[in-house]
């Protein structure tokens, strides 16, 4: 047994660490944020393309570094609070890697080395961003529906949508689609509202596009867990620094127990995701578990635990906490956001107990 | 990052859990349910329980093979309780002084001491108590006052001691005493003491589940010889810090594993009511179980920590609330849930067969209070892994 990061891995946490310090500290991502339409840094995404980070789902042989390693990365970009389409790529390369045709391999390609942007849309609903039943259709050479909270679906190059048929692709170029942008309380997610009424490739059928869907679904809780994982670990390492230096009765407030006991349960929040993030992603990258069961453990705890340590994060920073200056509201936006998708909270909860009674 | 266990490892885990199957007469939960049982004759049960356990060479598996271990590797201690747990067998009446005072002797203490205690300790026929806490010096125990005064070669023990669980049946009690008034730490040094002497009352104390197993014991001018001294005068802080980390690993899978038998009872109680449709039942029994998957993560980071040769740091203060502070949230949704049924006596004709619900709920507000509370272990956490300055 073993709970720390071999060589490889942990050399790869170094390096993303470094560059994300450089090109996505989060002075330049609020700028970005505020001041482009797209909400992310389209050279900061190529960079990723270029040094092998959107394939990381791929299989070995095809550049894929495995789960693990995918938990490293987006643990990483959690904890700078990276705005931008890092988790919807790796997952569409990953779903385009087990699709038929020409098309897809084509996507792939471009997707996976950053020069194109492909996302997945699968949500119907705006009440529920969890897998349900769809009404979009692929029928005689069209693909008609409506997607909601499609994310970045406004600057995609190409979309991969569930039907009924299955997951088609459509590109814009060839079929076009009318995006109305979904602004959410979270400025480093653009989501979009998607009418489509154009021709798809049917990419997968049948029982592989479902086990393609499910495979997504785990994979995307195990990536979101790990993103939230980096979001409440930066946000407790903030709040101490601030309860250090910040004096007040003639002492720092770090000294006061009652703030002291917040900050431990924030403890207890972090490390308990830590080890349910990479239980997960160890149990996906060599089995021994229930790789399914773990990623929604993994999901179904962060995204509570994310948002009581970030909303913590604020409330230790007290007045200041409540600023738009102050990094924190952006780790609470970005917890609260992802709580929602790659499985809400409580949908993960139905996953895990119907495993459960089931076994 | 790997948390398999090895093919070695799975092994053990079958023979421990097949030699169960073959040993164990039934769960205690059906045990403490037997026409005619009571308190003495429950401690009667567990002592054969032990001698079995003992006889299996079970008991002390990580101590070294002279005193009755084979060097077993946490992960193989914490297997065995996780087995345990799940089969729902007796606890030891011994576990106090498996856990604590005999690491503290084979560490510290010398080698007579050794001989004369460990094999009676392990066989049952000897029960010891631990007398660390007092009336007030609970999770402040560094303020302990009661005192050991040196009579010619031996000492003579004042004061009291309170908690001191499976009490009532002890023979021994391992103590914590003051030999130097002026020095919080250094003044306390660490006796083994018999209770059966003059000098020594041992009164049980009723609980809020109605059982006598705790004691408080009074000491007025007990005899605590020369050669029951373990380590130096003034060694006793640091050898019951020591021990008290010995606490860490065995336990690590043991409390998801009797989580597991409750949410299985909940289940199936739920289910003969019909109300595993109902949306509420299924996002609280939802919650239980990624929270008791959570804690069973937690615990096999601990156990790869120690694997790795590393003390655990956060982890375990982490693992003491979490188990403590989930007991509670089971224990009262199981309430919730299951409705005055579960409140029934387990002895009722009436009560669910398949666990004590009125006994562990009320058990179950005893975790966060015992071996330092959750205040205390947000304390350690604020200090130790934080490093937040106290005023």
């Amino acid at each position: 047994m073993q709970f720390t990061l071999d060589e490889d891995r942990a050399l790869l946490q170094r390096s993303t660490r470094e560059l994300l310090e450089k090109e996505g500290a989060l002075e330049t991502s609020r700028r970005v944020m505020e001041e482009t339409p797209e909400g992310f840094s389209r050279s900061l995404h190529a960079q990723l393309g270029e040094l092998g980070y959107l394939g990381v789902l791929l299989p070995e042989r095809e550049g894929g570094l495995g789960a693990i390693a995918f938990a490293v990365v987006l643990h990483e970009m959690g904890r700078v609070a990276l705005p931008g389409p890092f988790l919807e790529v790796a997952l569409a390369v990953r779903l385009l890697a087990g699709c038929d045709g020409d098309a897809a391999k084509r996507w792939r390609a471009k997707t996976a080395a950053g020069e194109a942007l492909v996302v997945i849309a699968r949500s119907e609903s705006l009440a529920s961003a969890d897998p349900a039943a769809v009404e979009a259709t692929c029928r005689g050479g069209r693909l008609r529906g409506t997607k909601h909270f499609v994310p970045f679906g406004a600057q995609a190059d190409a979309l991969l949508i569930e039907t009924r048929e299955g997951i088609a692709l459509v590109e814009r170029a060839a079929a076009g689609w009318d995006a109305t942008p979904l602004p959410t309380l979270d400025p480093a997610q653009r989501f979009a509202e998607i009418r489509l009424d154009g021709p798809p490739t049917l990419v997968a059928e049948g029982e592989r596009a479902a086990d393609l869907l499910a495979e997504n679904e785990r994979l995307g809780a195990l990536g979101a867990a790990a993103l939230l994982l980096g979001l409440m670990e930066r946000s407790l390492e903030t709040a101490v620094g601030y309860l250090q230096e910040r004096q007040a009765f003639g002492a720092p407030i770090a000294s006061f127990q009652a703030l002291q006991h917040r900050a431990a349960d924030c403890v207890l929040q972090t490390e308990s995701t830590r080890s349910a993030v990479y239980r997960a992603a160890a149990a996906e990258e060599q089995g021994g578990a229930d790789p399914a069961l773990l990623a929604a453990v993994a999901k179904a705890w962060a995204g509570p635990a994310a948002r009581l340590v970030c909303g913590e994060a604020i409330q230790l920073h007290g007045g200041v906490g409540f600023t738009w200056e102050y990094d924190p509201h952006l780790y609470l936006k970005r917890a609260k956001t992802l709580e929602l998708f790659y499985g809400s909270t409580r949908s993960q909860l139905e996953r895990v107990l119907r495993a459960k009674l089931a076994s | 990052m790997d948390l398999r266990f090895t093919p070695e490892q799975e092994r053990f885990r079958s023979e421990v859990r097949a030699w169960i199957g073959a040993n164990l007469a039934r769960p205690w939960s059906q045990e403490v349910r037997e026409p005619g049982h009571d308190a003495d004759s429950l401690v009667e049960v567990r002592r054969a329980w032990q001698k079995k356990l003992h006889a299996a060479g079970y008991l002390g598996m990580g101590w070294p093979p002279e005193w009755g271990g084979r060097g077993a590797s946490a992960v193989e201690e914490a297997i065995l309780h996780e087995e345990l747990y799940r089969a729902d067998a007796p606890q030891v009446p011994n576990f106090l002084g498996l856990s604590l005072l005999a690491p503290a002797l084979i560490h510290h203490g010398s080698e007579a001491q050794r001989r004369r205690f460990i094999p009676k300790m392990l066989d049952g026929s000897e029960i010891w108590c631990q007398g660390f806490s007092e009336p007030g010096a609970g999770s402040d125990l560094a303020s302990l006052r009661t005192r050991a005064t040196p009579d010619g070669d031996d000492f003579r023990i004042h004061g009291q001691k309170v908690w001191t669980t499976f009490g009532p049946w002890a023979d021994w009690i391992f103590v914590l005493a003051r030999t130097d008034p002026d020095d919080r730490y250094g003044g306390i040094s660490f006796f083994l003491v018999p209770i059966h002497q003059p000098g020594v009352e041992m009164r049980g104390i009723r609980q809020i589940t109605g059982e006598t197993e705790f004691g408080e014991v009074f000491f007025d001018g007990a005899l605590a010889k020369r050669e029951h001294l373990v380590g130096q005068l003034g060694e006793g802080w640091k050898i019951a810090m020591t021990v008290l980390g010995y606490e860490r690993g065995a336990s690590a899978l043991q409390y998801p594993a009797e989580n597991d038998r409750f949410l299985a009872a909940l289940v199936a109680g739920l289910g003969e009511e019909g109300a595993l449709a109902r949306e509420d039942v299924r996002e609280k029994l939802g919650r239980l179980f990624v929270e008791n998957e959570v804690m069973r993560g937690n615990g096999l980071r601990v156990l790869a920590t120690l694997e790795a040769g590393q003390a655990p740091g956060p982890e375990s203060s982490i693992e003491k609330i979490f188990w403590s502070e989930y007991a509670k949230r089971l224990q009262d949704t199981a309430q919730e849930l299951l409705g005055p049924r579960a409140q029934l006596d387990a002895r009722s004709p009436r009560a669910r067969p398949d666990a004590d619900w009125a006994y562990q709920y009320l058990w179950s507000r005893a975790g966060t209070i015992y071996s330092g509370s959750s205040e205390v272990q947000r304390n350690i956490i604020a200090k130790r892994v934080l490093r937040l300055p106290t005023r």
